[in-house]
């Protein structure tokens, strides 16, 4: 017989799963994190390195896991890196009264987009519960398997 | 074939079962990740083609993980439907219970065996 056949390695199986879930939260969240910052310096227009607040931006890669034949599968997703957008340019505005502004009364101001912070945001959030079900379907399971040592 | 062959057959495809819902909860995490390609497990398929064929040898056959290309993948190289790997997580933990449920009883038909119903 197999290995993980028994009630016990089942378990086991499970906490694996559970894992692979919260993997998926933590990555989400830092996400969500990352769209809250840019989000509240929307408007920020001197930062401590000089110039506007330019918007960062998570990358997600997947955790690769390497079985004993050498096959390749992924399980999760690896913790999350954030990075600075450098591609979006800055927005331009007229603000004469603006202590940040240039002697012709140009404002640089950052390259967020609230629109579409804002669509990302519900993206995240969306697949933030959907990781939280997958944790609630491993627990029904460990439920149905820890029922069987009965 | 006695019960232990059906017991040990049912709690492989239990294991296979756990191991599918890891699968899709990896699928589910990665929905959002650059370039990802579903992963799925085959199993059950592969099982039912060499018991149709009449093989004995059936702990040979161990569930596999593949990538699934046949989804299209998005503008960002990623082909999860978070649709499709919920409704799958779903029909896999019904199947889990469905193996639990027939385990259990073959448990008990074994007690009763043993206890002679006392």
């Amino acid at each position: 017989m197999s290995g993980g056949s028994s009630p016990v390695n089942g378990l086991d199986g499970m906490f694996g799963g559970l894992k692979i879930a919260s993997s998926g939260m933590a990555a989400e969240r830092a996400r969500i994190d990352v769209i809250a910052e840019n989000i509240a310096n929307a408007r920020t227009t001197s930062t401590p390195e000089g110039g506007p607040y330019r918007r960062k931006v998570v990358s997600f890669a997947p955790l690769l896991q390497r079985a004993l034949d050498g096959s390749k599968t992924y399980l999760g997703v690896a913790e999350p890196r954030v990075r600075v957008d450098t591609r979006t340019p800055f927005q331009r505005i007229y603000d004469p009264g603006n202590p940040d502004g240039d002697a012709d009364g140009m404002v640089m101001l950052p390259n967020v987009n609230t629109v579409l912070e804002m669509a990302d945001l519900v993206t995240a959030m969306r697949a933030y519960e959907a990781n939280a079900s997958v944790q609630e379907s491993f627990m029904k399971m460990a439920e149905r398997a820890l029922q069987l040592a009965r | 074939m006695g019960p232990n062959v059906d017991t040990g057959l049912i709690s492989r495809l239990m294991a296979a079962t756990e191991l599918r819902a890891k699968v899709i909860a990896s699928n589910i995490a990665n929905q959002n990740t650059p370039g990802y390609t579903r992963q799925e497990v085959r199993f059950e398929d592969v099982l039912r083609r060499a018991l149709a064929a009449g093989r004995r040898d059936l702990d040979g056959i161990t569930p596999r993980i593949v990538a699934d290309r046949s989804n299209p993948a998005g503008p960002d190289g990623n082909n999860v439907s978070l649709e499709q790997e919920m409704s799958s997580l779903r029909e896999n933990q019904l199947r889990y219970e469905t193996y639990a449920t027939m385990l259990q009883s073959q448990f008990d038909l074994m007690r009763l065996a043993i206890t002679g119903g006392n």
